[in-house]
């Protein structure tokens, strides 16, 4: 019914009343015009009436809304300690939750920042039968790809190298991503400056082309927009800048300075064998993963028939990148959000008693609303316009705090791939508000029916002061549940410290103390000339040798305690104890000098020498595994499958184990080749006598003068890269165990909140035992059994649930089992001794009451 | 908030409204009269608190209306009880007989008190 005809019919409605008033004027004998004038008096301001039964009809949800907002503010006002309370609790609670989930939002649920970028794709090559092989592809193949498929759009590769830009005073190292064709519009990204590459610049044409991102557009040319047409020099070519990426472009990765075509109608780009790219596609629309592989699969078995010799092992390998770039920490990410979640559960539960609590306190006003027709409804709805105004109070600090700590979080994995996606947007401010009403149902809706369950007559003679017995069993469940979550949470943080703890422990196998690590600029065409790139190499370490304060040099594929590589498999030349037994071995490549800079001890034969180059160095595990005490210096290792670049080489020595894959690894059978120059830009390992860093300057200038157009880059002590590697360890372990003490300060809250409530409900019968001769000491060992009797309990439900929950651990811990004694007890005796202390103030309180006071109350 | 400004006895006008009502279909005006006929003219009825009282009746499904003659032969609004508005009543009268007959039992107790 609209408002204007009910308006009109109710002024029908009261004008015959006013005229059978009138009538009845009449009849008794008034003059008509006094009788009018006398019924309108009698019957009071029209307007007015009107006006209130408006008001019974008004639009129901935004009437009472207010209404019940303005009466949640009141009840905010009148209990402030309350509301600080629960608004603490909850922005804890949610700001815990909403920081964990803007990192897993950014990194993990949002598609890669380009447009659809869900259609994107990584592609690589690999050979079934073999446990590792060689995952990127020659620029022939790529095209081949990009020409025979059907359901890609187009597809495209990179690859990245560090090279010197030498137009300045000083030479600089710069990242400079090498593409493939078509690479710009894979991503679907153009310049936001100038243009990408044209067809004809992917042809060696004497002119060569590069767009900058923009971090050096901002750094080398002070955001210019005349930077267009500028030029890098680069290692003796130069390069006309043609655009400028935006600021989010960051592929692969945040270091690339540049991208320049790779040139493919050169010779060395023809060869099949040639492993250049990462290989990138973008999907047709509509094309799902598996059309795409089954696609591939043919174009593939099609090339190894045309080119059986290098295409007929090969398969091909499609990953969505997205998949690629986060897969690593999506379990680390989910433990977090699992974490947190627990954490708001455990605030739910907290203010869920508090409500209960206080609920019961308002069963008065309850009773007197019932009794001025409030429907039960309308009273439900009131109690929990309180708590979602709490609850929305509490989201607003808590979206503050989660900012503040994803500054936090960055600061402490700064490695995260897409960390820097993260960002406070309107999706986090919507996450937060739908934590604030899921809060505000789980903790505020069975206190509220619970509180208005009671009949009118019931609630009227219901009297909370006159009741002996206080303290529902729910709240009891309530203060359990966070208990046994709290120490759910904590067993896992405890679980996680000890890993770290005991990573810290580990016995490396070489000593990262004193040594300094970086590279030196080189490029990929280098390896035109390989004798020519070793003897360079070999240059620099020999002049590093002879500087003073280095007591040892060598170059390394990979830093020793940092996870690289795969294992690969190995054929003995001369024959194998077990011929069935396949020789699987992780492969490095080190240089002469490796083992002593390490401080790897040798412990059979030779280590790696110049004055005798080639040869491999195996590691104890190694000859222990596939040689059993037979002797093995001598024969000969080869790469399987052949490989040109690896001929089979002499075992000359055995050193002893290190972990080279990692602090947390076991080491592996290691096959070290003696090379120093697997690459143009081997990492160089310098072990120094003073403080490493301090040694940086006195090397960049050494280098300086043998090599004026090279630079020194990732210069660090080997320490800090090993700190870094714990990166994510850290994080979980530092998060965890914030999130774990957290909640066990809720935890403890709860119970003291809920404890303090019951004496506060017992006073009469605490008097009453107290002027009955109860001694005081018995009533604070009373308070303090019922509080200790919940969190044992809680403890016990929260250790079992732990025992299960640990699992999802399994795969993070070091050192300590899943189910860790001496961490499960650990917890215990924190927990007892924490419920103890939150029980104590509740205790001394019942034990000061004074009886005469507490019975005269009623 | 009109519950705010009503004071405790509104309850009370309900329980009345709906009883007369039960009697037979009847229109505001009639209401105001036949409370103050049988209470002889002890309870006098607002028409402030009368007509929101109706309307809110009405809203809860209590109460039916529709507009027909009156007894003087002109339109008016004439309410009648729902079935809902009919248990709602009997509750309302036994808790009223409840309380009346607690209330009065009191007060007996206090005249014995007295004689002894």
């Amino acid at each position: 019914m609209s408002r204007r005809p009910r308006d009109a019919q109710f002024d029908r409605e009261l004008q015959y009343h006013i005229d059978r008033l009138t009538e009845e004027k009449v009849a008794a004998g008034v003059p008509p015009a006094e009788a009018r004038r006398q019924a309108a008096l009698e019957f009071g301001g029209k307007e007015q009436i009107q006006e209130e039964v408006r008001d019974v009809y008004r639009i129901a949800f935004v009437e009472s809304a207010t209404t019940n907002l303005r009466s949640a503010l009141r009840f905010i006002r009148n209990s402030p300690a309350f509301a600080a309370t629960v608004i603490a609790t909850l922005a804890l609670g949610i700001g815990a939750n909403t920081a964990v989930f803007s990192a897993l939002d950014a990194i993990l649920l949002r598609p890669l920042p380009f447009p659809n970028g869900d259609q994107l794709m990584q592609l690589s090559q690999y050979i079934p039968k073999a446990k590792s092989s060689e995952p990127h592809v020659a620029p022939v193949r790529l095209e081949d790809w990009n020409r025979m498929n059907s359901t890609f759009q187009e597809i495209t590769g990179y690859y990245t190298q560090d090279v010197s830009e030498t137009s300045g005073d000083i030479p600089e190292k710069l990242t400079q991503g090498v593409v493939a064709p078509r690479f710009f519009s894979v991503w679907g990204i153009q310049p936001a400056l100038g243009r990408g590459f044209a067809r004809r610049e992917d042809y060696l044409a004497g002119h060569i082309v590069a767009v900058i991102s923009d971090q050096l557009w901002r750094r080398r040319f002070a955001s210019d927009p005349n930077a267009i047409g500028k030029t890098l020099r680069v290692e003796g070519f130069t390069f006309s800048i043609v655009g400028v990426m935006p600021a989010s472009f960051r592929f692969p990765d945040r270091t690339v300075d540049f991208w320049s075509p790779a040139i493919i109608n050169v010779p060395i780009s023809q060869a099949r064998e040639a492993t250049w790219f990462t290989v990138i596609g973008r999907l047709k629309p509509g094309v799902t993963l598996a059309q795409a592989r089954a696609d591939l699969a043919t174009v593939q078995a099609r090339l190894g028939k045309a080119y059986p010799k290098t295409d007929a092992a090969l398969a091909v390998r499609i990953e969505p990148l997205k998949q690629v770039t986060v897969g690593g920490v999506r379990p680390s990410l989910w433990i977090l959000f699992g974490a947190v979640s627990v954490l708001l559960l455990i605030a739910c539960a907290n203010i869920a008693a508090l409500l209960l609590a206080r609920t019961a306190d308002r069963q008065r006003e309850i009773a007197i609303r019932y009794s001025l027709g409030a429907s039960r409804l309308s009273i439900v709805a009131q109690l929990l316009t309180e708590v979602l105004v709490l609850a929305l109070a509490g989201s607003a600090v808590a979206l503050a705090l989660a900012i503040a700590a994803s500054a936090a979080f960055r600061a402490l994995a700064k490695d995260l791939p897409r960390i820097d996606e993260i960002a406070l947007d309107a999706r986090l401010v919507a996450y937060t508000i739908s934590c604030a009403v899921i809060t505000t149902v789980l903790c505020g809706l069975y206190p509220a029916v619970r509180a208005t369950r009671r009949t009118l007559a019931g609630s009227l003679a219901l009297s909370s002061r006159t009741q002996v017995s206080g303290g529902s069993p729910l709240q009891w469940l309530l203060v359990g549940m966070q208990v046994a979550l709290a120490v759910t949470l904590l067993v896992g943080a405890g679980l996680l410290l000890r890993t770290f703890q005991e990573l810290g422990r580990v016995s490396p196998g070489f000593d990262p103390d004193h040594v300094l690590t970086f590279r030196i600029s080189a490029n990929w065409g280098e390896t035109a000339n390989l004798n020519r790139m070793q003897q360079r190499v070999d240059r620099e370490l020999d002049t590093l040798r002879h500087t003073p304060g280095v007591e040892g040099a060598a170059t390394t594929l990979a830093l020793p305690g940092i996870q690289w590589g795969v294992p690969g498999e190995f054929r003995m030349v001369e024959g194998t104890v077990d011929p069935n037994r396949k020789i699987i071995a992780l492969p490095r490549v080190v240089s002469a000098g490796y083992f002593e800079a390490m401080h790897i001890p040798l412990l059979a034969g030779k280590a790696c020498s110049a004055d005798r180059p080639g040869g491999v160095v195996v590691n104890r595990r190694f000859a222990e595994t596939y040689f059993a005490g037979r002797t093995f210096l001598g024969n000969h290792l080869a790469a399987v499958p052949a490989n040109p670049y690896v001929p089979p080489a002499e075992i000359r020595g055995m050193v002893a184990d290190a972990r080279e894959q990692g602090l947390q690894r076991e080491p592996e059978p290691t096959v070290y080749t003696c090379y120093s120059a697997p690459v143009p830009s081997p990492a160089i390992v310098v072990r120094t006598l003073g403080e490493p860093m301090a040694m940086a300057e006195v090397i960049r200038r050494k280098i300086h003068e043998l090599e004026p157009n090279r630079s020194l880059y990732e210069v660090a002590p080997l320490e800090e890269h090993l700190h870094d590697s714990l990166a994510e360890h850290r994080l979980r372990a530092v998060l965890l165990t914030f999130f774990g003490l957290t909640a066990v300060s809720l935890a403890c809250m709860g119970l003291y909140g809920t404890l303090g409530y019951i004496v506060s409900l017992r006073r009469r019968e605490i008097g009453l035992r107290l002027a009955i001769g109860a001694v005081r000491k018995q009533i604070i060992g009373h308070v303090l059994r019922e509080g200790l009797r919940a969190s044992a309990l809680g403890c016990v439900a929260g250790l079992i649930l732990a025992a299960f929950s640990t699992r999802l651990l399994a795969g993070m811990l070091y050192g300590v089992g899943a189910l860790d004694a001496a961490t499960f007890a650990g917890v215990a005796a924190l927990i007892l001794l924490t419920g103890t202390m939150s029980a104590l103030l509740p205790a001394l309180r019942a034990a000061r009451v004074d009886p005469m006071q507490a019975l005269r109350e009623e | 908030m009109a519950a705010e400004k009503s004071d405790l006895l509104q309850g009370t006008l309900d329980m009345l409204i709906l009883k007369i009502v039960a009697l037979g279909p009847v229109h505001g005006y009639g209401i105001s009269l036949r409370i103050r006929q049988i209470s002889k003219e002890v309870l006098q009825v607002q028409q402030g608190s009368l007509y929101p009282a109706l309307h809110r009746l009405e809203k809860r499904g209590w109460l039916k209306s529709e507009w027909g003659e009156s007894e003087n032969g002109r339109e008016a609004k004439f309410y009648h009880l729902s079935p809902k508005g009919r248990k709602q009543l009997e509750e309302e009268e036994s808790n009223w007989q409840r309380l009346a007959g607690a209330v009065s039992e009191i007060l007996r107790a206090r005249a014995t008190e007295a004689e002894s």
